[in-house]
């Protein structure tokens, strides 16, 4: 009894002892929030990729193709039976996007994927991460009138109404200009103002005599984010899209761009052919990463980032790709940006586009003439929420065998296996920095206690001499420690616990507290810190703290229960 | 104070004689005619002898220490410091072991007992007394008379008999006189409160033997007159053996038997009213 007592009892009075319980408290916690983030992050980034990826790939070796598709696709249905969720079939191709920033052209390397919009999402996670929310349930490669985030520039169809509006309308404009150059004309400033309406009145908008002054003002011209055409006149630059070949022609021989490829040349003729009106129609439609046409810019005294766009959703943009075939040829191809592809994965934002895969396959030439059937570069397949990976990835190969089938067969975690082993050694050796911090916490009641039982020495004698057993001073000791361990670590947990949860909050306090911002959502994948707390961590963390600060007492209980009474009794 | 109150009558000539002494005991206190059997030794030891090592050379403490002390008798132990009283009592309490020799207490060899049984022995039937009270300062009043139960008893067996258990302590904190004080801690108490404390807590769990290490050596005359006619009080209530070390030569006048030590040796036993 007297063992429960007076731990208690010194618990209470020692203010030593709070220096103790107060580091046992900042390692458990510290442990606590890291871990959670920590796992939150990697938690969140692994489903991420697992999402994009699919569950199991059957990849082309090599950039090459896969042919008889269906033949393939009915085979893995019959072989994995009721593990099967889906299946589709992609075409991958590197290509390059290129556009006009100011006049000048942007080139991205990017990563063309042609899906099969009617499958690709029962496969991977791919209409949440588009930004119109129509996309996320409809047609995903139509412009939409409306329905994009709020937090981009305008975009759709009104914003590509003014555009070529504006761009026809400037075009026109310097022509007449040039003209009355050329015939010494003095050049007469119209009255009439540009109508406001938003609908398309071809007769209006090539009246040639139209009040610059008046001109409506452009959904682009917020100061960030300049627009694609407004200072791109006609023939002077490169005209991104034309109805007419002849404006290629000159464009592509101006100083920027000398004399193109004749194939190029000849084949862009071809493209453009048909007459096209980009005020009322859209080309094929392209979703791109929302990385790629984006420019990020931080400001180091407030720590934020402020985007700019040179392509957004509405925009016209031109396509070089290789053909298909033993002897690729550069292929060109217009589309029409419908959508931003915006995973919040950097390396997926700045890299994928999507078209139509029936579209991909006939442009690059993959559908085969004599049986229509078409190949494709990956057949991706998505199993049952409990379905074994590693079992169907493995009798996908032995159906497959790399000897006969030009077919690797990865699951997303072969795929991704160097990220997720760095993440994963990443938290491994964070645990072990911050256990060693609860060490610490632990020597340092070593050291506490020894200074305790110093100055009990007097008290030992006594209670030794009342007849006190030496287990029963050493328990006294131990479950001082024990309580110290047990207030340190649940204090620590709840502190912990209640710093996980509201850690978005805390975070904002202290940006605001600091002028600088903590979190950054443009920088990471996620819009909020993400946090996963898993009971057993906390668990154990707070077990193994409450452990340390036993054992730590252990040394100087010994010491106490081995105390001679006369001795502990001399000292005065 | 109660226990003025309850001098004896015949006292009072002694009294007056030594207005002036400092401590005074008005008749040796401890010779009880309820003594079941007065004749028989309650503790004895035999050529015992202690010595402590200071680097590499032995110090003798104790050499070759006889006595005997019968059943609720009074025994006073003195000598000059270093002679070896406080030693002898220890080893008496059985907080030290003997190097040579073997003492007795109720017909058991005390010396060469496992740590848990003189543990045990020291909590039942030993009561020891200090002059520098020892309390526990974290605890108060009533907690410190308690402690000896405390550390008897495990937690529910404490628990289950808390309540009459308090209720003794109580009752005999109301004895010495610190009823009014049973929430203090040991820092807010004078000396001589400190000491009657000590005193209940050494008789809480009515020992046979009570060990006296100068209680009133710290304290001031009136403070060590009350405490010693506590003592005498409570000692013939219990027909408790009492066995003190001092070098107050007038206490050990009062005294059943006085054992002189000097230099670790006894040199003489006067049984004054024996």
């Amino acid at each position: 009894m007297f063992k429960l007592l007076l731990s208690w009892r010194y618990l209470k009075t020692r203010f030593i002892a709070l220096a103790s319980i107060i580091s046992v408290t900042l390692g458990v916690a510290t442990l606590i929030v890291v871990n959670s983030v920590m796992s939150g992050f990697s938690h969140e980034m692994t489903n991420k990729l697992h999402g994009i990826l699919s569950d199991v790939e059957l990849v082309a070796s090599g950039m090459g193709e896969i042919d008889r598709v269906e033949e393939k696709v009915e085979q893995i249905q019959s072989l994995l039976g009721d593990d099967l969720h889906g299946v589709t079939t992609v075409v991958r191709v590197p290509a390059m996007l290129n556009f006009l920033v100011h006049g000048q052209p942007r080139y991205h390397q990017i990563m063309l994927i042609g899906i099969d919009d009617q499958t690709f999402g029962n496969v991977t996670d791919f209409r949440p991460y588009l930004t119109n929310h129509f996309h996320r349930n409809g047609d995903v490669f139509r412009l939409m009138e409306s329905g994009y985030d709020a937090e981009l520039p305008e975009a759709g169809w009104s914003y590509r109404r003014e555009k070529f509006r504006h761009e026809a309308y400037v075009r026109e404009e310097l022509e007449r200009i040039l003209q009355n150059q050329t015939n010494n004309l003095p050049v007469p400033i119209h009255q009439t103002p540009l109508p406001e309406t938003t609908k398309v009145d071809k007769s209006e908008n090539r009246d040639p005599i139209v009040n610059l002054a008046k001109l409506p003002p452009l959904p682009s011209q917020k100061p960030v984010l300049p627009t694609l055409s407004s200072d791109v006149p006609a023939g002077a630059g490169r005209e991104l899209l034309s109805d007419d070949p002849q404006s290629f022609r000159s464009g592509a021989q101006d100083a920027w761009n000398p004399a193109p490829v004749d194939a190029l040349a000849a084949h862009r003729a071809k493209v453009v052919l048909a007459p096209f009106d980009p005020i009322t129609e859209q080309r094929v439609g392209i979703i791109i990463g929302i990385g790629i046409g984006r420019l990020r810019a931080h400001d180091p005294t407030t720590g934020k980032s402020q985007d700019m766009f040179f392509i957004r959703p509405g925009d016209d943009i031109e396509l070089t790709l290789p053909s298909a075939g033993s002897q690729p040829r550069p292929l060109l191809e217009n589309c029409t940006v419908v959508d931003f592809y915006s995973s919040k994965m950097h390396d997926y934002d700045g890299a994928f586009a999507f078209m139509p895969l029936s579209h991909l396959q006939r442009i690059r030439g993959m559908i085969d003439p004599a049986t229509g059937g078409a190949t494709v570069s990956a057949i991706q397949v998505k199993l049952k929420p409990n379905a074994n990976l590693n079992a169907a990835r493995d009798r996908l190969r032995a159906a497959f065998p790399m000897t006969h089938f030009p077919i690797m067969v990865q699951t997303w975690r072969d795929q991704q296996a160097p990220l997720l082993s760095a993440v994963e050694m990443e938290i491994t050796i964070l645990n072990i920095l911050l256990f060693m911090i609860i060490a610490v916490a632990g020597f340092g009641i070593l050291a506490t206690f020894f200074m305790i039982v110093v100055e009990k020495t007097k008290d030992i004698g006594i209670l030794k001499s009342l007849g006190a057993p030496s287990s029963g001073v050493m328990s006294i000791f131990l479950g001082y420690g024990l309580s110290l361990g047990i207030v340190g670590a649940g204090a620590g947990t709840m502190i912990g616990v209640l710093f996980v949860i509201y850690i978005n909050e805390i975070a904002s306090i202290i940006s605001t507290l600091s002028g600088r911002e903590v979190f950054d959502p443009s920088i990471y994948f996620f819009s909020t810190i993400p946090t996963l707390l898993n009971p057993w961590m906390v668990i154990s963390v707070a077990g193994g703290a409450m452990l340390i600060a036993v054992l730590s007492s252990v040394l100087p209980a010994l010491r106490a229960a081995r105390l001679a009474p006369v001795d502990a009794l001399r000292y005065e | 104070m109660k226990s003025r109150k309850n001098q004896t009558h015949n006292s009072k000539d002694l009294q007056q004689r030594r207005v002036n002494d400092p401590v005074v005991i008005p008749h040796s206190p401890f010779r009880s005619p309820k003594s079941t059997n007065p004749g028989a030794a309650l503790l004895s030891c035999h050529q015992v002898f202690k010595s402590y090592q200071a680097g590499n050379q032995p110090i003798p403490v104790l050499s070759g220490v006889s006595l005997q002390v019968r059943q609720s008798e009074f025994t006073t132990i003195v000598g000059q410091s270093g002679s070896g009283k406080s030693t002898l009592l220890h080893l008496l309490g059985t907080l030290d072991q003997p190097d040579e020799g073997e003492i007795w207490l109720n017909q058991q060899r005390i010396d060469n007992m496992p740590s848990r049984q003189r543990d045990r022995i020291r909590n039942q039937e030993i009561g020891l007394i200090f002059q520098f009270y020892h309390l526990l300062p974290e605890l108060n009043v009533l907690e410190n008379t308690l402690v000896p139960y405390m550390i008897r008893h495990g937690v529910w067996s404490y628990l289950l008999r808390r309540r009459t258990l308090i209720d003794e302590a109580k009752e005999l904190l109301e004895q010495v006189g610190l009823s009014h004080r049973l929430t203090h801690r040991p820092n807010q108490l004078s000396g001589g409160e400190r000491q009657r404390t000590a005193i209940a807590r050494a008789l809480v769990t009515k020992p046979k033997l009570l060990l006296a290490d100068e209680p009133t050596g710290n304290l001031d005359a009136r403070s060590g007159n009350e405490v010693l006619e506590l003592l005498r009080r409570l000692g013939e209530l219990q027909s408790l053996t009492v066995i003190m070390v001092t070098h107050d030569d007038r206490i050990a006048q009062q005294s059943d038997q006085v054992i002189r030590l000097r230099d670790g040796k006894v040199v003489s036993v006067s049984a004054e009213a024996a």
